[in-house]
């Protein structure tokens, strides 16, 4: 809505500083938002494989008395039970998270480290030109007329794993602003402090950086999904083992990382 | 007016913002930091990338290497109190935090009115820490909690406890640590440590307390297979068929038979203790299930790789074996009481214990693998 009365010169003053220091920041958004999508993506594919590790133990578990009762049906391979410790199967489950994680992060961020803008309100994502993809609009569109492996489940993926990203991100923000504000402010106002900063910190996450990383994807997607003129069929391949491994990281975020209305409660 | 002039500052918050939970919160954060240690030269304060994940029912990250007992710990034991344990894991737990790490144990001493200076007394420091967990226990109304106040402070803890229920989940440590900013990260798994031991503390014996020990914890020329290696249990000389019994309560993550170990169980005990008991001559619970303290849960035999009736006995702490003798439940003044005075450091083998009768069988029993 419009302002009916003119800014106050102190409010021109502050607005003229903000405009002074994001005019300076400009010249680095081509570092830091690429590292900010990379960053989000990164805490909310950690918060998935939070949900999902003790379950990895338990295959793991499962996996290796199968291996040892099979293995040890034979004199020669008998001596293979030992290949893998009681202690072992945890540092060996742990690794699986790790390497699934890390494979998840290296496969959902690299379309983020693509990402370029011409100017603060103006991301490439939104431009026929540089990205030979064309805008949003014909991005949505093509989803809709050939749904590839690619197109449909890559933003998905980097949408919940954002979402859980930015619960992360405000639950580390209310706790950094309520515990060291609770002495000086007192346990309720530091308490709707921290609550109302969370919140905060969750709308800009998903309104800078959220919606930037779940586009930048679907663009990548896009480009993939048609590069070479694959056929239906093939196009529906494209990708999928990748799909794979981020599809249930993606679900689980979904499922156990999104605490939303704890930020009520 | 943010919308028009400040999308630039925004933006840029927001980034470095995340940047700043990534590098406390992800393995590939801690990756980073590493690297940037590594690059400049300078110590490095990250955790391990493993103990980014849970190992059992709770997230879990003591620190690599063996643990730091104290060397009283065979007097702390035999001395438990029944219902201290939690006491005395905090106690042994807290001695080792450094001069400032200590002082919001203190100030939880002084929020109960006990004195802080005698919490370091190796002979009133126990039963004092024991009083400050229970009180802290009755306030935050959970061992993880407690534990918690002990080493990062009661409102920390405290805020933490009601973030983690507001999540819709229990209070355990794992879920509380996530809700703490990363400078409580180094006392916290002190506190993962504390609620270990305390574990360990209130174990109980799978077999009666006069069951013979044919072979203790550490290196050993292996009985079957002639080389020397490291037995990361205890065996019990136990008749075929003797009840098995839970030695706490858990769920059994393995029920399963091997040519080594024999029908082999292992029972998750949460907060970093597993126990295995192999050689069984029947299991008596699937994967899965639930057990309590004293539940019967196999009978003992001679299955996989074993020349004699016995029951292996192993107990993990952080996924290290430890020897099981030094969480045996004893009196004071025992006869095992001496055995443990001589007993290895976790993970260490120590000088040879004293048998404590001689073995029921003609050939010590092994034990299989691990």
């Amino acid at each position: 809505m419009p302002r009916s009365t003119p800014p106050s010169p102190a409010e021109r003053q502050f607005e003229g500083l903000v405009t002074a220091i994001s005019r300076k920041l400009a010249g680095f958004r081509w570092v830091f938002m690429p590292l900010g999508l990379v960053a989000l993506i990164a805490v909310g594919v950690h918060a998935a494989a939070d949900v999902v590790d003790d379950r990895i133990l338990w295959l793991v578990d499962h996996a290796d008395a199968l291996f040892d009762s099979l293995v040890g049906r034979f004199q020669a391979t008998a001596s293979w039970v030992d290949l893998v410790g009681l202690e072992q199967r945890v540092k060996i489950a742990r690794s699986v998270a790790l390497v699934w994680e890390l494979a998840a992060d290296i496969i959902l961020c690299w379309p983020a480290l693509g990402y370029r803008e011409r100017d603060a309100r103006k991301p490439v994502i939104f431009e026929t030109s540089l990205s030979g993809a064309g805008g949003f609009r014909q991005l949505l569109r093509r989803l809709k007329a050939r749904p590839t492996t690619m197109r449909v489940f890559r933003p998905l993926a980097v949408g919940l794993v954002a979402l859980a990203g930015g619960c992360a991100v405000a639950r580390m923000v209310q706790g950094a602003v309520y515990l060291p504000t609770r002495g000086a402010l007192g346990d309720g106002p530091a308490g709707l402090l921290g609550r109302a900063c969370a919140l905060a910190a969750l709308a800009a996450v998903l309104y800078t950086l959220g919606w930037r990383a779940t586009l930048r994807t679907l663009q990548d997607a896009d480009v993939m999904s048609d590069d070479g003129h694959p056929s239906a069929a093939e196009a529906l391949w494209r990708g999928l083992p990748g799909t794979l491994v981020v599809i249930p990281l993606a679900f689980a975020a979904l499922a156990g990382a999104t605490p939303l209305l704890s930020f009520f409660r | 007016m943010f919308r028009k002039h400040g999308r630039g500052l925004l933006d840029f918050l927001v980034a470095v913002l995340c940047l700043w939970v990534a590098a406390y919160h992800t393995p590939a954060g801690a990756l980073a930091r590493r690297l940037g240690a590594w690059a400049l030269d300078v110590k490095s304060s990250v955790r391990p990338l493993l103990s980014y994940y849970e190992g059992g029912g709770d997230e879990f990250f003591i620190d690599k290497g063996p643990l730091q007992l104290p060397p009283q710990l065979a007097q702390l034991r035999g001395a438990v109190p029944d219902g201290s344990a939690l006491g005395y894991g905090a106690y042994t737990a807290w001695l080792q935090l450094s001069g400032k790490e200590r002082d919001p144990g203190r100030q939880l001493a002084l929020r109960y009115g006990v004195d802080a200076s005698r919490m370091e007394d190796p002979e009133k420091g126990p039963p004092e820490l024991v009083k400050i967990i229970r009180a802290a226990k009755a306030d935050l109304g959970t061992d993880d909690a407690a534990m918690l106040a002990l080493m990062c402070g009661y409102e920390p803890a405290r805020y933490a406890r009601d973030r983690a229920r507001a999540e819709g989940g229990s209070a355990e440590l794992g879920v509380m640590l996530r809700q703490l900013p990363p400078e409580f990260e180094s006392r916290a798994i002190h506190a993962a440590t504390g609620l270990t031991l305390a574990t360990a503390f209130s174990l109980a014996w799978p077999v009666p307390e006069s069951t013979p020990i044919t072979s203790g914890f550490g290196m050993r020329p292996h009985p079957i297979l002639g080389e020397r290696r490291m037995h990361t249990g205890v065996d019990l000389s136990v008749p075929t068929g003797t009840p098995v019994r839970a030695v706490a309560g858990g769920t059994v993550r393995r029920a399963s038979q091997d040519a080594v170990n024999g029908r082999v169980l292992v029972i998750d005990h949460g907060r970093g203790v597993t126990t295995a008991y192999c050689h069984n001559s029947e299991l008596l619970l699937a994967a899965g299930a639930r057990v309590e303290k004293g539940m019967v849960i196999a009978r003992s035999g001679s299955t996989g790789r074993s020349t004699g009736p016995h029951l292996h006995y192993q107990l993990s702490l952080a996924d290290t074996p430890v020897d099981p003798l030094r969480f045996r439940p004893l009196r004071p003044g025992s006869s095992t009481a001496v055995e443990l005075a001589h007993g290895g450091v976790d993970g260490r083998p120590g000088p040879p214990p004293p048998r404590e009768a001689p073995p029921r069988v003609k050939r010590p029993a092994p034990e299989a693998r691990r």
